[in-house]
């Protein structure tokens, strides 16, 4: 198995500081999630970015360090936890409240639920970034499929005109989308019990990482 | 359009054309049905409960209301469709469509970007992926960038962006990757195709190499120049870094991707990984940006950014290093930029020369102020230090303050606008510098927000202007606002009215500029005794002064005044300083007008003598002094050396200036009188004539000097043509300050 498919896997193998493989896969699966976390939190790009960097530094570290307590509560909180003291770090810097930039939804950071669901859609669509990048890379989809997928789902074109571009009939654009929503299904599924950190060995009932408040 | 395609029923486990069979097991409990639905049918009867357009064959629905196990089947089918409309927010990443549409494209004829076949990828970063192509119709290789953001970028974004893209296509340079063309893919990102370039990054080149820090600088300066051109059309890179340098095969460095960076653009997803070292290779990417850049204040950024950039670059192409290293986050690396001072090249690398360093360092400059003017100066110092010449960084040249302030203040859309920007702009740029050099911003804000009231008064369409208005009640509007404006800031004032004195001085208008004159070192005399000034600029106004008393022919009062300008500026400045010199030759000039030609002499000689000892020294000043000793020739009646030194200097002078030049017609002029001297009556009116027709341009017909042609061509050639040359002078438009005038005749450039 690749070291970095499960979160626990990969928190077991970033202990290491050696371990550039594990560095690299759990960057590559937090950073965007934290990035678009910060995001809807009202930052800008670069500031957003910049909320990652440092959430990510400093999780590693604390983790390296031992601060980080399994049993305390799961991975997702604590990142959340760090990440929204660097936000309000960032707009206390910043010193009035931003300007909006007219987004319908943007977080509001004092509110824990409201946190939590803007970190848990990000995660989600994480999973569904990665699932779609596997479709692609790696299932044995025809691409035609994919395709027929990509212009219903994204491009809102209709079925006549997918089955016109791509020379097939409207049953087999509808059976495409069909197919590949099964597959996105399966791989969806497999990626969660990836991504989720299994809340039996990583969550104590009722456990909250009050500990990582104390900055 | 329900039965378009094959049966549904009863086909079971017939191969998909998308080559998955139909009895594959699934994963999580599988529906099959009771075995009389195919599998399409069922999946099809699921789809059919969100598409009305779909009509299913006869006898499904009636089997599925009978049967549970099917409508189980067709039930989970359902919860697998929704969840597509999840994925209808998560759109995928450009680069990885990209990837889908290539493996495509053996299948399907038409790529994703029209008129291109794809052929690889050459290089994946943060904004985008960069693949060979192959402009089909011409066979042609290019580069084609498909840029991330579309999950971002609003419409208006876009807009913009494909406007940029327009107007980076018309650049032209040698050192500027060409774009050829850009358009929306089939996936509505936007794209551009670029001219191939198979070269080196500019950091490993150097590195590779083991380049000399001469050569660094020899292939930066190729870079500045490609900046500097494209500055000059308004465009600005943003994303200089030695990865948008490529060095090509006859080692001429190519800037690629030029004014498509912008910061908002960033997408954290891409931002290169953590992973190599916890924070330090991350920061990578904000290494080159100006800590104003970081700071995330798009109206900050101007073309200085690039300047800053190309320090970075310079400096790590020179140490190996970043002259910023070890910050943890951006907001510590800000702090970095803008509070500390990076080691010098020269301490980390021997032989990197001190005036690299000085280069070096104007570049990173936290603020902007304080870096070059614009990337020309900057060329023009890396030439300079690569000739050997002594370079500029040390001093803010006000020429370079000029251009700049008139390229971030004015559209200039008309040759009037032309006018009246150049004198102001110049105006203010004095007063910038000067506002700088006392390090007063505000200062300088209200001058700036001064002299664009007093531009707005002179709009015709709005104000008092006419296309009549003369520079004269130009300059008076200016010295009003001036004076209203600024009465709190008197060392501002000063320099306002100083550079309204000089200009009034041009168009040899002596009373107007003497009081102007008047006012502006009456103004430092005062701020002196208070220590709010500096000697040197009471000997600016001094030497001014000086000037203007020499105009009205008041020799002795001018003396006095360039003699205690002399002393002032020898003993702030040095005695081989070039405003030293200028008022040296100034006030040699003036003896030799009282006739006191010994004394004039030996002050020529020995300035000569010095100039030609100081490495770099002016050309023009050189022919300048020059000619002062022609005059005392002429004076004392040796009118053949006389002839032969104005010759001599005009030739000097004719290399290094455009040929209507108010100075080549002086110089003609001149050499129009020894001539009538010598009884060359020919060669002198036609001199004369030439000498005319610039200073007639350059000064108006009322000019003293101008007149004084006339008095020549009068005397040498009859009154009839003198008096027709005079009634069209006099007949013509009034006095303009061409827009030139400034920057080619700085103050106190007159020869003799």
């Amino acid at each position: 198995m690749e070291i970095d498919r499960t979160t626990t896997a990969l928190l077991a193998a970033l202990f290491d500081p050696k371990n550039a493989a594990a560095w690299e896969a759990f960057d590559r699966r937090y950073r965007p999630i934290l990035t678009g976390f910060a995001r809807n939190c009202g930052l800008r790009e670069l500031e957003a970015a910049e909320v990652a960097q440092e959430t990510i530094v400093r999780f590693v570290e604390e983790y390296r360090e031992g601060k980080y307590d399994r049993s305390r509560g799961r991975l997702g909180a604590w990142l959340v936890t760090i990440a929204r003291y660097r936000v309000l770090d960032l707009r206390r810097k910043a010193g009035t409240a931003r300007v909006e930039r007219g987004e319908s939804a943007i977080v509001n950071i004092d509110d824990e639920q409201s946190v939590t669901q803007a970190y848990e859609k990000e995660r989600r669509h994480a999973v569904l970034r990665e699932a779609l990048d596997e479709l692609r890379a790696k299932s044995k989809t025809d691409p035609r499929t994919v395709k027929a997928f990509e212009m219903l789902v994204y491009h809102g074109l209709s079925v006549p005109v997918v089955a016109e571009e791509l020379g097939i009939s409207a049953h087999d654009v509808y059976l495409a989308k069909s197919r590949v929503a099964a597959k996105l299904r399966e791989i969806v599924q497999r990626l969660e019990r990836e991504f989720e950190e299994s809340p039996g060995e990583w969550e104590a009932p009722g456990a909250r990482p009050s500990a990582m408040l104390g900055e | 359009m329900g039965g378009a395609g094959r049966s549904a029923l009863g086909d079971a486990g017939r191969v998909n054309w998308d080559g998955s069979d139909t009895t594959h097991s699934r994963l999580g409990g599988n529906p099959e049905g009771c075995g009389a639905l195919s599998r399409d049918a069922l999946e099809l009867a699921a789809i059919a409960r969100t598409e009305p357009d779909l009509k299913l064959e006869q006898g499904v629905e009636a089997h599925l209301f009978l049967c549970a196990r099917c409508r189980a089947a067709v039930d989970a089918f359902s919860a697998d469709n929704a969840l597509l409309g999840e994925f209808a927010v998560v759109k995928p990443r450009v680069a990885t469509r990209l990837e889908a549409a290539l493996q495509a494209e053996a299948a399907q004829p038409s790529g994703p970007i029209p008129g291109y076949q794809l052929l690889g990828e050459i290089h994946r970063g943060g904004q985008g992926a960069v693949y060979r192509a192959e402009q089909i119709a011409t066979r042609r290789a290019c580069a084609v960038k498909m840029l991330l953001g579309g999950r971002f970028a609003g419409e208006r974004e876009m807009v913009r962006f494909e406007r940029e893209i327009a107007v980076v296509a018309r650049l032209r340079h040698p050192s500027i990757v060409t774009l050829y063309e850009s358009g929306l893919s089939r996936e509505g990102e936007p794209w551009f195709a670029m001219e191939l370039v198979e070269g080196e990054r500019l950091d490993r080149y150097v590195a590779a190499r083991s380049m000399p820090p001469r050569e660094i600088a020899r292939l930066l300066r190729t870079v500045a120049e490609a900046v500097a051109y494209a500055h000059r059309r308004g465009i600005i890179h943003r994303d200089l870094k030695p990865g948008n340098i490529l060095v090509d095969a006859d080692g001429m460095p190519r800037v690629l991707d030029f004014g498509l960076a912008r910061a908002d653009e960033v997408d954290g997803a891409d931002m290169p990984s953590a992973s190599r070292t916890l924070a330090g290779e991350f920061l990578g990417t904000f290494a080159y940006a100006a800590p104003e850049q970081l700071k995330g204040d798009p109206a900050a950024i101007d073309s200085r950014c690039d300047l800053y950039a190309l320090g970075t670059v310079l400096y790590e192409c020179l140490t190996g290093r970043k002259p910023f290293e070890g910050a943890r986050s951006i907001g510590e690396l800000v702090q970095q930029k803008t509070e500390t001072v990076p080691p010098r090249p020269s301490v980390l690398r021997t032989g990197v020369d001190r005036d690299l360093d000085v280069i070096v360092l104007r570049l990173l400059a936290p603020d902007p102020a304080r870096r070059y003017e614009t990337a020309d100066a900057l060329v023009e110092d890396l030439e300079r230090f690569l000739d050997g010449r002594p370079i500029l960084a040390r001093e803010d040249s006000v020429s370079y303050v000029v251009v700049k302030t008139l390229r971030r203040h004015w559209v200039i859309s008309s040759a009037v606008g032309l006018l009246l920007c150049t004198i102001v702009g110049a105006t203010i740029a004095l007063a910038v510098a000067y506002a700088h050099a006392e390090r007063q911003r505000v200062r300088s804000e209200r001058t700036l927000a001064s002299f664009r009231d007093a531009v707005g008064s002179v709009n015709p369409e709005s104000g008092a202007g006419s296309a009549q208005l003369t520079v004269e009640q130009f300059l008076e509007l200016i010295e009003q606002n001036a004076a209203q404006e600024l009465a709190s800031e008197p060392a501002v004032l000063a320099g306002v009215l100083d550079t309204v004195g000089i200009v009034h001085l041009g168009f040899e208008d002596a009373a107007r500029a003497e009081s102007a004159l008047e006012s502006a070192l009456a103004t430092r005399r005062e701020l002196r005794a208070r220590g709010e000034c500096t000697d040197a600029e009471v000997a600016e106004s001094l030497h001014n002064m000086g000037r203007v008393l020499i105009l009205q022919g008041r020799l002795g009062e001018a003396e006095t005044s360039y003699r205690e300008a002399m002393a002032l500026r020898v003993a702030a400045l040095g005695a081989d300083d070039p405003r030293s010199m200028l008022t040296t030759r100034h006030l040699a000039s003036c003896l030799r007008r009282q006739k006191r030609l010994p004394e004039a002499r030996a002050m020529f000689d020995e300035l000569e003598r010095r100039a030609l000892a100081i490495e770099g020294y002016s050309a023009l000043e050189l022919a300048a002094i020059r000619n002062g000793n022609a005059f005392v020739a002429s004076e004392e009646g040796q009118h053949e050396a006389a002839l032969r030194a104005f010759q001599d200097a005009l030739a000097a002078i004719r290399g290094e200036l455009p040929p209507d030049d108010y100075r080549i017609g002086r110089s003609l002029f001149n050499i129009a009188v020894e001539e009538e001297k010598l009884g060359r009556v020919e060669d002198a009116r036609r001199h004369g004539e030439q000498a005319l027709e610039i200073l007639r341009r350059r000064k108006g017909g009322d000019a003293a000097t101008v007149q004084r042609v006339e008095q020549l061509l009068g005397s040498s050639s009859g009154s009839c043509r003198t008096s027709q040359a005079q009634t069209s002078l006099r007949a013509g438009s009034p006095a303009r300050v061409p827009p030139w005038g400034l920057r080619r005749c700085p103050a106190g450039g007159t020869p003799g």
